[in-house]
């Protein structure tokens, strides 16, 4: 090979270590910045399929007590006092503090829910029971055990006791369907006794007395769950 | 009252609780509910157990083994997936509206209602029992909507030992003799309170 296409030869693979020194970091940014964004979870991605719950910017923000786990681990709830713009509408407030206690408190040993679980669907009847629609995550990734779904449901009951006063009663369904149990020890067939505004008190086993406008909203659920 | 069905829960397809190590709930209930037998048939109880091997009845097949009897309890034991671990916790309904139909059946989705009085008495004796034995646990029974049991026509209490999380499985296995006294104990202390509610077609609550 004579000199001269060993200069050019020598120039081209400089150029090469160049060029790729200079790309390759370019590059990697470019891969990791791909990678962060398919690593998204599901539930993530599940979130953005769902209708955002709008919040009226209108609104002042109120101070609105959530009831997630106490410190101890004691099987016990604990108040949390946290500015929301909430809206005055019952069941967009009722969505709005539902979708706060799912995003869960700053220390996540204080959850009551899982966190990929999301709110599906929330309806108020006109006296006064409400339907909230969880997704499937809610039953299949809460921790098994009497005393974990106890406190998941006591959680969603407290605070929306604390908040949403028009909430007489609270029937819980897991994707749009009426189920046994949360995750195979507290009854969800019954309705839950969220405020007392002088209504009958609720029973276990009240599904089998569903009154027609309970399982009109249920089936209403269940039509908007398939629709998703 | 001389009969206590004792129900290891889950088992089967349903592991219930799954901890470190291997730990299934529905294994380490049988376990418990071998030395609570044990503990029980010596004060002079006959026991019935819901399941035996690995299998998994459902809610009302274990209830229907109670219900079945006159003058039985029921237990339910349950090993959790959180709280302080090496305590235990006893559950009973809350109180709930007793209905009957026209003809004067409880339904049998409501059961357990005329019981919950009872079922509370013989929870807060055992969980006295519990408190005594298991530092931290609670000094009275808690109340839950357990759906296993809101069909059972007995007084009736689901236990519940934390957890599935111990570090070792042994942390477990040392709690199974206290758990058994104190539930043999606690039984035998709600014996001579025992009086079952008046039924359709008795006029008078049968004594003990």
């Amino acid at each position: 090979m004579s000199a001269k296409w060993r200069v050019w030869l020598g120039g081209i693979l400089l150029a090469a270590v160049i060029g790729a020194a200079l790309y390759f970091p370019a590059l990697r940014r470019q891969v990791e910045k791909a990678r962060n964004l398919t690593e998204k979870t599901a539930e993530q991605a599940r979130r953005e399929l769902l209708p955002p719950v709008p919040v009226n910017s209108g609104e002042p923000r109120v101070k609105a007590k959530m009831f997630w786990g106490s410190a101890a681990n004691d099987g016990t709830l604990m108040p949390v006092t946290v500015e929301l713009p909430l809206s005055s509408d019952p069941t967009l407030r009722a969505k709005e503090i539902l979708n706060t206690l799912l995003a869960g408190p700053v220390d996540p040993e204080a959850r009551t829910l899982p966190p990929d679980a999301a709110l599906l669907g929330f309806y108020i009847l006109p006296d006064g029971t409400a339907v909230a629609d969880f997704s499937e995550t809610l039953a299949s990734s809460i921790p098994s055990g009497i005393q974990s779904e106890q406190l998941a449901v006591d959680s969603i009951i407290r605070t929306l006791q604390a908040n949403v006063p028009k909430v007489e009663r609270l029937k819980i369904l897991i994707h749009g369907q009426e189920v046994d149990t949360l995750a195979g020890h507290v009854d969800l067939t019954q309705t839950f006794q969220v405020n007392r505004l002088g209504s009958e008190p609720t029973r276990p086993g009240v599904s089998d007395v569903l009154t027609a406008p309970i399982k009109k909203a249920i089936e209403k659920v269940k039509g908007a769950t398939k629709r998703q | 009252m001389n009969i206590v069905v004792l129900d290891p829960a889950h088992g089967g397809i349903d592991l219930g609780a799954r901890g470190t190590e291997g730990i299934h709930e529905s294994d380490v209930v049988q376990q418990f509910a071998a030395q609570v037998r044990r503990a029980l048939e010596g004060l002079g109880f006959q026991v019935i157990q819901t399941r035996d091997g690995n299998e998994n009845p459902s809610f009302d097949d274990r209830s229907a083994r109670a219900n079945a009897q006159r003058g039985a309890i029921f237990i339910t034991l349950h090993i959790a997936s959180t709280g302080l671990a090496g305590t235990v916790r006893t559950y009973v309904l809350p109180e709930t509206v007793s209905v009957r139909d026209p003809s004067g059946l409880i339904p049998w989705d409501q059961a357990q209602a005329p019981f919950v009085p009872l079922s509370r008495k013989l929870g807060d004796l055992v969980q006295t029992e519990f408190a005594k034995r298991f530092k931290g646990s609670p000094d009275t029974a808690q109340t839950a909507p357990v759906r296993q049991l809101r069909t059972t026509a007995a007084p009736a209490i689901a236990v519940e030992i934390s957890s599935v999380s111990v570090e070792e499985r042994a942390d477990l296995d040392r709690m199974i003799p206290g758990v058994a006294e104190a539930i043999a104990h606690g039984v035998a202390a709600f014996r001579p309170s025992y009086v079952v509610p008046a039924m359709p077609g008795t006029p008078l609550a049968a004594q003990p």
